[in-house]
């Protein structure tokens, strides 16, 4: 009897996770099928003029010939960030009014080409900017427009579908004694059609779903995963320079050159952008630089490098805490996006599949009364034999 | 136990192995192991598909 009792207490809990997080789960797969094509939809939709065609080999212009003409176009506001594209031939500076966080929705962003610093688009402030398809799919799929409350509200629901897929598992094995695998009973009842397919998508897809789950999961908790790092490593670098004059934005060394003393600490490694002394992502006396790796595993691990913004000499290449190393490698697995096009194909394909689950779960639910009462009532038969 | 728990969980434990070395083998190597990953994965796609379909 105690493994009755033990399958009930399994199934109570597969039940209770599954309802509370089914709806937000939906609202998941729903809107992350569109996100796993973010890069081709972005691709589609843009309908900005080619780059110039240029030889491979063009040398990159210098950043600070980019930053000069982004502050003679804007001389009352402040650099706050340099993103230089490892994919494109651009450079995009980021300027706001000032770098205090809440003027952080009034930054702006200027887009360069990298090999002659011409200015090819100067976007509008992003808190005037339209709400747009993706964006809406993004906001929803990550914080219901609710920052920090919502990513960890979602972040809770994904633990328990995370919870849902492993007792899913534990039922199973009793579920399936007398079938053989994928067995699909069509032309008795709707029910046991419907609970055969939810075992077997369920199971088929049990891998997947728990991995984007688990990285789902970690993802939402990215925004404490960095606090809690700026509070203790992070502060405990910075507190040794404090009293230290804050570093005046004329007096800042160049950009370009702390480009370059990043790109020579990490020989092998790509900078990809120049966060500015002050930037509350930064440190308020250095260029934050982040660099990452060149092959397909360490392209998505990245490297701080901190410059000391008056002199321009290195000051650390900072090593990153295991909690954020693992929340680098649970993006690409929770993203889909590093395997090509097949592969997010096959994503959208487990996405859609998980959603007949997620349905077919819930009608179960629904009709559930009187067939469990009836199945439990043959298991302890079974176990009487 | 044993035989019959076997006899449930041969195929799941399959499947589950080879979607996980797909999840992996795209995203440790590239050519080759990107055409592996998606054969991979395809593996339980297609089971299921045959299943649903019989």
């Amino acid at each position: 009897m105690a493994q009755l009792k033990n399958i009930k207490k399994w199934f109570w809990i597969h039940r209770w996770t599954s309802l509370i997080c089914t709806l937000f789960l939906l609202l998941l797969c729903l809107t992350g099928l569109p996100l796993i094509f973010a890069e081709e939809i972005d691709q589609m939709l843009d309908d900005d003029p080619p780059y110039a065609a240029m030889p491979e080999d063009t040398p990159k212009a210098s950043i600070d010939r980019m930053i000069r003409i982004a502050q003679q176009r804007y001389p009352d506001q402040v650099v706050a960030s340099v993103f230089v594209d490892d994919d494109e031939p651009q450079v995009i500076v980021t300027m706001a009014p000032s770098l205090k966080p809440e003027d952080g929705p009034k930054s702006h962003s200027l887009q360069f080409d990298s090999r002659t610093a011409k200015l090819l688009k100067d976007e509008p402030p992003f808190d005037t900017q339209p709400q747009t398809f993706m964006g809406l799919m993004f906001s929803l799929h990550i914080d219901l427009f609710m920052d920090l409350p919502g990513e960890l509200f979602l972040g809770f629901m994904g633990l328990l579908f995370v919870f849902s897929v492993l007792s899913g598992a534990v039922l199973y094995g009793p579920f399936m004694k007398k079938l053989d695998f994928g067995t699909v009973r069509y032309g008795r009842s709707a029910r046991l059609k419907w609970l055969d397919l939810h075992n077997l998508l369920g199971i088929g897809t049990a891998i997947w779903l728990f991995v984007v789950g688990a990285t789902g999961v970690m993802n939402e908790l990215s925004t404490p995963l960095f606090g809690l790092w700026q509070i203790t490593d992070v502060k405990a670098m910075l507190d040794k320079y404090k009293g230290h004059p804050l570093p005046q934005s004329s007096g800042l060394s160049s950009a370009q050159g702390a480009y370059q003393t990043a790109k020579n600490a990490l020989p092998g490694m790509t900078v990809i952008s120049i966060v500015y002394p002050g930037n509350s992502f930064g440190s308020p006396y250095h260029y934050l630089l982040w660099a990452k790796g060149n092959t397909p595993l360490t392209s998505r691990l990245f490297s701080p490098v901190l410059v000391d913004a008056r002199s321009g000499q290195l000051a650390a290449v900072v090593k990153m805490p295991f909690y954020l190393r693992a929340l680098e490698l649970s993006r690409p697995l929770h993203f889909g996006d590093y395997g090509g096009l097949p592969l997010k194909i096959i994503w959208a394909i487990f996405d859609l599949v998980a959603i007949v689950v997620l349905l077919s779960g819930v009608y179960l639910w629904f009709v559930r009364r009187k067939f469990y009462a009836d199945y439990f009532l043959k298991l302890s038969e079974v176990e009487k034999d | 136990m044993n035989k019959q728990f076997k006899k449930v969980w041969k195929a799941p434990v399959l499947l589950a192995g080879v979607t996980l070395f797909g999840l992996l083998s795209a995203l440790l190597g590239t050519g080759i192991w990107y055409w592996l990953a998606w054969v991979a994965m395809l593996v339980p796609l297609l089971v299921m598909l045959k299943k649903v379909c019989s």
